[in-house]
């Protein structure tokens, strides 16, 4: 039984970010994007081996759903390359699980986004799943802790 | 391993310089690749199905939640649709049947008018709206009159111009007709094909009996055809009235059997009584 459970608390970072994947869904999770918080937790806050890999296979899959040619790989990257060159941050010890930085991450790519072909339902568009995917950050990784006690 | 080894280190900052590398490659492919992008829509379709299969391994009981809902959603659209269909479906039967009765009122009317063109008379056609039949009495109205130039003593038929009665009395909007089983009935008629001439007299029972033949030796017979006689003017003669159905019994219309009829205007006001 210990195994099992440790097998699956092994798994979960990547169960959860093929879930949260594949639950796409218009309005509440386009695209799958939901998954960037996975992504960016088991790579970031609570790295976890390999995961990178799986991680920027899986920006790279929104990437495709949502025509923006490895634009979120590109990002993931991006953060990849600046959170180790840095040692000024150490976002595995950060308040909130690194609420902030997650909101700083997806931020980017949504402003980027937002400005590179502005409307206004666009700009709610993206306002609406900035807010939704910080809101929803806290109580996923809450489901991670959970699962570990 | 700690973060403090050395190995650690090294490993972090190859491992983002690796990362922080491959963003100029993203970008140079980016803009070489335009719109294509070959390399990446081949990898997305070896890779995306095999996501999506593991994906729905993973997540096969939320979606069998979510189909289930969806299920009963549909199943709940479904029938919401289908009690507004069954109304419209009701209400087109509804509009269907008046359409019916409509063209057949219509191809009635049709006939009626046909038939009243190709009468010798002027006709007034009519409804019949109360059947008076009581005790040895078998009256009816129909619900033109006076002011329809109708008077006594007319003569009222069927739209298969079979006699039905005489007029007896006119109001302005209604008459009243003395049908051929009442017991007041008194007409001559005669025999289809012979001249053998008689009486049709009613008992106020549905029933009517030809009596009193020009020739006494005459004995009636079922299937024999009675028509009016034109004796001293009373009826028009030829009228068809009914078929004997024994020596002395004539099948006659009565008033029960009609809801229509055509009076014809056979001016004999001084001579039916």
């Amino acid at each position: 039984m210990n195994n099992l459970k440790h097998l699956f608390q092994k798994l979960l970072p990547f169960l959860m970010t093929i879930f949260l994947w594949r639950l796409s869904a218009n309005w509440w999770n386009p695209v799958g994007i939901l998954a960037l918080i996975p992504i960016f937790y088991y790579t970031f806050v609570k790295p976890v081996n390999w995961f990178v890999l799986f991680g920027a296979l899986f920006c790279f899959l929104i990437d495709y759903r949502c025509n923006l040619p490895l634009f979120w790989t590109s990002i993931f990257c991006l953060f990849y390359a600046i959170n180790g060159f840095q040692n000024y941050i150490d976002i595995t010890h950060t308040e909130d699980n690194a609420l902030y930085i997650f909101m700083l991450f997806i931020g980017t790519g949504i402003f980027i986004l937002m400005f590179s072909s502005f409307t206004w339902v666009g700009f709610i568009n993206n306002l609406w799943l900035f807010v939704w995917l910080s809101v929803l950050y806290t109580p996923i990784t809450a489901i991670d802790k959970w699962i570990r006690k | 391993m700690t973060k403090d080894k050395l190995s650690y280190k090294l490993g972090k900052i190859l491992k983002s310089a690796f990362a922080a590398a491959i963003l100029p490659i993203f970008v140079i492919y980016i803009m070489i690749a335009k719109p294509d992008y070959t390399i990446m829509n081949g990898l997305a379709h070896i890779v995306l199905p095999v996501a999506h299969w593991v994906g729905d391994v993973v997540t096969w009981p939320v979606r069998i939640v979510g189909q289930s809902a969806k299920w009963v959603r549909e199943t709940s659209l479904l029938r919401s649709e289908n009690e507004e269909l069954r109304a419209r479906l009701d209400t087109a039967l509804s509009n269907k049947h008046l359409c019916d009765i409509a063209i057949e009122e219509n191809k009635k009317l049709e006939k009626e008018i046909d038939i009243k063109h190709a009468s010798p008379f002027k006709t007034v056609i009519a409804d019949v709206q109360f059947d008076d039949t009581v005790f040895h009495h078998t009256t009816f109205l129909i619900n033109r009159g006076s002011k329809s130039d109708l008077s006594r003593g007319m003569v009222v038929v069927s739209f298969d111009n079979r006699l039905v009665g005489i007029i007896i009395d006119c109001g302005s909007m209604f008459c009243r007709v003395r049908a051929l089983t009442d017991a007041d009935t008194n007409l001559a008629v005669r025999i289809a094909g012979t001249d053998i001439s008689g009486f049709l007299q009613g008992n106020g029972k549905n029933k009517s009996f030809i009596a009193f033949f020009s020739n006494p030796l005459f004995v009636g017979r079922k299937g024999l055809k009675i028509i009016t006689s034109n004796i001293s003017g009373i009826l028009p003669a030829g009228i068809y009235v009914g078929n004997m159905i024994d020596d002395k019994q004539v099948d006659v219309l009565r008033p029960n059997q009609i809801s229509r009829v055509m009076v014809l205007k056979y001016n004999n006001i001084d001579s039916y009584k």
